[in-house]
């Protein structure tokens, strides 16, 4: 105890070795002693003390020397320094005595404590035993007091307590002692003396007046020493080193053995059986994918649009495709309770809102009220909530996918139209002399006339660089098909009109051409041809004087009439259930393909010379549905006869059928077959275009879906990679079909050009439709009764 | 000077004026003093040509105005002065000079002369007469606007083209026709002959070799030197284009031709027979006939028009888009221009008489250079018809000026210096179906409404001989 007291003092810290010495005497004391050896020693040494101190009043200094050299006496009886409490008051006198002593030497207000105790316990030495008791409580009570602050050892030598010493300003005492005695203030010096005294006295400077105690104290030269070092702001103490060498107590080299030398457990070494489960686990997880590692963590938001949209929110936030309600419309100025006048209808306008359908007619219909009391209840409010309330019940609400493509993109990549030029694009040329629509027009094989019929029962040739009409024919009834034969040396026309089909010699070509033509057009009496069966109820063979011509009689209308590319055989269509087929051998009857299919022939006439056979016969197969039209192959012998809904393509040779297209329309109209034979374009009468590739399927290779109105008649180019469609719209489309010999690559098929021009009649436009042979030039028939022809 | 032009100078006072000076190659009454004047920028043509009016009214009290044309650098103007010198990039700073000439504008029409058909061709190479063929197979010679002296008659189809082999002036001329019967015919009249009455003429030669209809005739021209050794020559060159895609040379022997009218003649008499006892009889009598010489075989289409500029050297032009040059004597293509589009007609002239002129199937007339080397592009395209062109002619003499017909129903003249028609003619109410120059001052043309029509009072300066012209319309 003693020790740390001493230390925490730095006014004690002079004698630190002494006290250090002591404090060894004192261990050594406490060691051997009993409590009542002290107590004798203490008896017998207060009254020696009592000497000493009057004598320290004179040289506080020697006292102090004489006291260390006792303490060691003395030390025992200090630890039961709280008896002096009791004493204290005992013996008053002498305290105030002590207590001068002390406040003059405060450094050593300790050790005099102790001596003073020392005398009170002198005083009241009733009952050792209970001091004893007493002594042990105090020190106990002392060491808790002693840890808090070093003046709060300072036993005050004055007793009047801890009061303010203004209680006492104007009194002669300064308190009360424990008796109730005042204790009186000592007479002080006036000024005058106490300056008289001060010059007097060399020493004055260093008195130091205590209030407290009421007393004078004159500080020592060490004492001013160390105020002054204080001043300096240095240690108080000259002795003190504030910069002492290191003193390294400690050792820092590692210990070669450990604490322990005991072995390394073995479960150190082996992993927990749990650990292990717990790592295969993760390790499931991991490759699971259930644990996902080095996903950063979604921050979550910190600051959200307060007056932001709800849905959109709520998306982010839980990614549920939830869409709220619709919000009711808000009240405008017109449900006011006091609208301006333009919102208020007119008594007219309610009344036409009666006249109105529910749904057009406002639902609101503002009213003027002076003041809001006047407002009646709002009759529809139950009916509203409730549709409102059914609104948000009912109406479905879905998240509309929007796919946001360029729709540019989607389209194919076509050629640009100037790449696929020349194309027929305007019209220079119109052909105009027919009184009724322009049925049918075909072209001469070399390109320089052009044949048409129309339902004024005229068939014209017109000279196609000037549209000068060279020849007209009166058939007499409205020409349906006119059909120019295509071999050169031939200038034959056939042309269907009603249930007949003449061929007529078209008058150009050489001389020798036209004496073949006029010898193959001789039929003898048409009394040859019925000779043997049935065919002659079909079709009779006539010489027609009046165009100078042959008369094929047909027993129905004859709606189609095709030349074979040799221009040997002739197709009639009748639609009426029987396709007639109706073989034209000529005066080159070497084509062998003429000759199988003659063989095969069930009927067999030489009529006339023998130069020319003309016979007819029946097409050998069943067919399903009317014919509409009918396409020799251009270059096999291969036959089209399309119905209404499928073509059927036909070996001549094997006589039986190849193949069935599905064209998938609802009425095909008309057939045409591109020049190399494998590609095939049928128009129908809605409108639709279907190109089939015959290499590829019995399914349309495409369908294009152009003209509003029936397709009348479809074409290709002979040579240019061309083919058009007219319509009853009034229009002809022309289009680039091109058909590569590369079998892997497919057909391209490009539209090129819209061809207007052709005016409406009784609802139908344009009629016909023809290629140039040789140019890129289109011949189109209208109802209009003109044929234009349109150039590239 | 300055006051006739003040008169412009007071409403148009902020307008840019610029120093001009008119020059011209014109004789002295149309010549304007050789000093400059300042002239508002926004005059047209015809502001600069009632300009140099009153400035030649100044020289000659009595002048009376008339149209001119202006030409700076080289090229007429169209367009207002100023629109035209920020085109062309032309300095207004300095004095400009432009050129005047007379107005190329047709000024008279003369009544049309009716057919019985289509007129599909018209020859006016000989100035004393006309020649014109018809659809309705019959050629006819016209002495002026009205007047038919001779009828041709003798071919079964429309006549195609019509040409004059030779005219040592107006005797003895000799005329080809080219028909769609695949024939062609030589004709012989006497043009000086006085008649009331049209006179019908037989053919002296009928050439055929053709195996489809001969579009088109032209004889061996050359320039005036072999012009003179022509009248000599006992031969008649001739070639002629088809539609059987081939162009066939034909040479008959003049000598011959008198017993071959004489012949025909004869046959005709004994009975009106129809063309194939006509060739019978050819047979029999073959000097009445005329076989090809050799046959140009080149062509994949129809030949639509030839043309045998040079003594060696035919043009052709065809429906397979090309023009072909040939070597008559090797028979040897030498030269293709192809144009992608249908060719109808087709002339040589112009500068150094080598710009080849071409209409077809579209309305653009196209001019090619075939001396510049290594292209096959127009170096002048004309796009001012609205349809197919029928016809196209230089002008003998000047190399500037050529004639197009259309089947838009216009004639349209034009000058190789402007883009624009110095002049359209819109007499024909329908197709015009050929047209041709006459006299060097009037143009003849025929088309589908069967008239013959005769622009007439066209002044074509050209160097060195406008001379001549003048005094021969004085004479007109």
């Amino acid at each position: 105890m003693r020790e740390g007291k001493k230390g925490s003092t730095g006014a004690s810290s002079l004698k630190k070795k002494e006290k250090l010495k002591k404090t060894k005497t004192n261990q050594n004391h406490n060691g051997e002693d009993n409590n009542s050896i002290i107590t004798k020693k203490k008896n017998t040494k207060k009254t020696a003390k009592k000497v000493q101190f009057e004598k320290q009043e004179k040289e506080p200094l020697q006292k102090k020397k004489q006291q260390q050299q006792q303490l060691p006496t003395t030390d025992s009886q200090s630890e039961s320094g709280s008896e002096s409490d009791y004493e204290d008051f005992s013996e008053d006198d002498v305290s105030e005595d002590y207590e001068l002593l002390r406040q003059s030497e405060d450094g050593e207000s300790e050790s005099s404590g102790e001596e003073i105790h020392g005398n009170h316990s002198d005083s009241g030495n009733d009952d050792y035993h209970a001091l004893e008791d007493h002594s042990n409580s105090s020190e106990s009570h002392q060491g808790v007091e002693e840890s808090d602050s070093s003046e709060d050892e300072v036993v005050p030598r004055n007793t009047v307590g801890d009061v303010p010493l203004e209680w006492y300003k104007d009194e002669k005492h300064i308190g009360y002692d424990i008796s109730g005695q005042k204790i009186t203030i000592k007479e002080r010096q006036d000024k005058l003396a106490s300056f008289l005294a001060s010059v007097d006295d060399s020493k004055n400077w260093r008195k130091i007046y205590d209030k407290y105690n009421d007393e004078e104290l004159e500080l020592t030269k060490e004492e001013t020493k160390l105020i002054r070092r204080l001043l300096k702001g240095k240690a108080p103490h000259a002795e003190f080193d504030p910069y002492p060498d290191y003193v390294d107590w400690f050792k820092h080299d590692d210990a070669l053995h450990p604490l322990s030398n005991a072995p390394e457990p073995k479960r150190r070494f082996i992993p927990s059986t749990w650990e292990s489960k717990k790592v295969v686990q993760y390790v499931r997880g991991i490759r699971k994918g259930l644990i996902k590692l080095d996903e950063p963590k979604e921050e979550e938001q910190r600051f959200y649009l307060l007056w932001g949209d709800d849905s959109s929110a709520a998306e982010q936030a839980n990614r549920l495709s939830y869409i709220p309600a619709p919000k009711p419309k808000l009240p405008g100025h017109e449900e006011s309770y006091n609208p301006s006048f333009e919102y208020i209808p007119t008594q007219e306008e309610i009344n036409s809102y009666q006249l109105m359908y529910d749904e057009d007619s406002p639902k609101f219909i503002p009213k003027r009220f002076t003041s809001f009391r006047s407002i009646p209840a709002y009759e529809n409010a139950v009916k509203d909530s409730f549709e409102r309330c059914m609104d948000l019940y009912l109406c479905p609400r879905v998240r509309k996918k929007r796919i946001n493509i360029d729709p540019e993109s989607l389209k194919p990549k076509l050629p640009s139209q100037k790449d696929l030029k020349p194309y027929p694009a305007t019209c220079y040329l119109e052909y105009k002399g027919h009184k009724g629509a322009v049925m049918t027009i075909s072209t001469d094989a070399s390109g320089q006339w052009i044949a048409s019929g129309s339902t004024d029962g005229t068939v014209r040739i017109w000279e196609i660089e000037s549209g000068r009409c060279l020849r007209i024919w009166e058939i007499g009834e409205a020409v349906q098909y006119v059909a120019w034969n295509p071999v050169h040396e031939l200038p034959l026309l056939a042309v269907s009109a009603g249930q007949d089909v003449l061929i007529l010699k078209s008058g150009f070509g050489n001389q020798e051409d036209q004496r073949k033509v006029k010898e193959l057009l001789h039929v003898q009496t048409p009394t040859a041809l019925d000779d043997s069966d049935n065919m002659a109820s079909i079709v009779s063979w006539h010489q027609d004087d009046k165009h100078d011509g042959i008369r094929l009689k047909h027993f129905k209308t004859v709606t189609s009439v095709e030349w074979h590319r040799r221009g040997d055989y002739l197709s009639t269509v009748m639609p009426a259930d029987i396709l007639l087929f109706v073989t034209f051998c000529t005066i080159h009857p070497m084509a062998a393909f003429g000759g199988k299919l003659s063989g095969t022939a069930t009927t067999h006439t030489h009529i006339g010379s023998g130069l020319s056979k003309k016979l007819s016969h029946r097409i050998p197969f069943k067919l399903h549905g009317l014919p509409v039209s009918s396409v020799f192959h251009p270059t096999r012998s291969v036959f089209f006869i399309s119905t209404k809904k499928n073509i059927r393509v036909y070996d001549l040779v094997k006589q039986k059928l190849i193949k069935k297209l599905e064209t998938g329309l609802r009425e095909v109209s008309s057939v045409a077959i591109h020049p190399a034979g494998d590609n095939l374009i049928v128009g129908s009468r809605e409108g639709k275009l279907c190109w089939f590739d015959m290499d590829l399927s019995s399914k349309p290779y495409r369908v294009l879906k152009c003209h509003p109105k029936d397709i009348t008649n479809v074409a290709f180019h002979r040579s240019y990679p061309l083919f058009a469609s007219s319509s009853d719209d009034c229009t002809a489309y022309v289009f680039h079909g091109m058909v590569y010999s590369d079998l892997n690559q497919n057909p391209l098929i490009v539209p090129l050009e819209i061809l207007r021009g052709h005016k409406t009649s009784n609802g139908r436009g344009v009629l016909d439709c023809k290629f140039h042979p040789r140019q890129p030039w289109l011949f189109t028939a209208g109802a209009d009764s003109v044929i234009r022809l349109y150039c590239h | 000077m300055e006051l006739n032009i003040a008169t412009d100078d007071q409403n148009e006072e902020n307008l840019r004026r610029v120093q001009v000076r008119f020059i011209t190659k014109l004789k002295p009454p149309l010549k304007v003093p050789n000093t400059s004047v300042a002239i508002p920028s926004n005059l047209t043509r015809f502001g600069l040509s009632s300009v140099v009016n009153n400035l030649l009214q100044s020289v000659n009290s009595e002048w009376q105005s008339q149209p001119f044309d202006f030409l700076i650098n080289g090229e007429l103007i169209r367009m207002s002065l100023e629109q035209f010198l920020l085109a062309k990039g032309i300095s207004a700073e300095k004095i400009l000079e432009i050129e005047y000439i007379k107005a190329v504008v047709p000024q008279k029409e003369e009544g049309p002369s009716l057919h019985d058909d289509w007129v599909s061709a018209v020859d006016g190479s000989n100035p004393g007469f006309i020649l014109t063929g018809s659809y309705d197979c019959l050629g006819r010679v016209w002495k002026n606007a009205g007047s038919c002296t001779h009828i041709l008659e003798g071919h079964s189809g429309a006549l195609s083209s019509i040409r004059i082999i030779n005219s040592d002036g107006m005797r003895d001329v000799t005329v080809a026709t080219a028909s769609k019967d695949r024939t062609a015919r030589l004709w012989k009249f006497d043009a000086e002959e006085v008649i009331n009455h049209p006179k019908k003429i037989q053919a002296f030669k009928i050439l055929r070799g053709h195996k489809a209809s001969v579009q088109s005739i032209a004889p061996k021209t050359s320039g005036d030197m072999v012009w003179l050794f022509l009248l000599n020559c006992i031969f008649i060159d001739v070639c002629s284009g088809s539609w059987d895609c081939t162009i066939n040379l034909w040479r008959t022997n003049k000598s011959n031709a008198e017993g071959d009218q004489v012949s025909i003649k004869k046959r005709k008499v004994n009975n009106q027979a129809d063309e194939s006892q006509l060739e019978a009889h050819g047979a029999q009598s073959s000097f009445s006939k005329a076989e090809a010489v050799s046959t140009l075989v080149g062509h994949t289409q129809c030949v639509s028009s030839v043309v045998w500029p040079e003594h060696e050297t035919i043009y052709s032009a065809s429906w397979d888009h090309s023009v072909r040059r040939w070597d008559v004597e090797t028979g040897k293509d030498l030269s293709d221009i192809f144009c992608g589009k249908v060719l109808h007609c087709i002339d040589v002239g112009g500068e150094g008489s080598a710009l080849i002129a071409a209409g077809g199937s579209d309305p653009i007339l196209r001019i090619w250079d075939p001396r510049k080397p290594g292209t096959s592009a127009p170096v002048f395209q004309f796009s001012s018809h609205s349809s197919w062109i029928s016809a196209c002619k230089w002008h003998n003499k000047s190399s500037f000026h050529l004639i197009s017909a259309s089947y838009d129903g216009k004639v349209m003249l034009w000058d190789l210096r402007t883009a624009w028609p110095l002049a359209v003619i819109d007499s024909h109410k329908d197709k015009v179906l050929s047209a041709d120059w006459w006299r060097g001052d009037s143009i003849v043309s025929g088309g589908a409404d069967s008239k013959l029509c005769i622009s007439s009072g066209i002044y074509i300066h050209f160097q060195g001989k406008s001379e001549i012209i003048d005094l021969h319309m004085e004479e007109g």
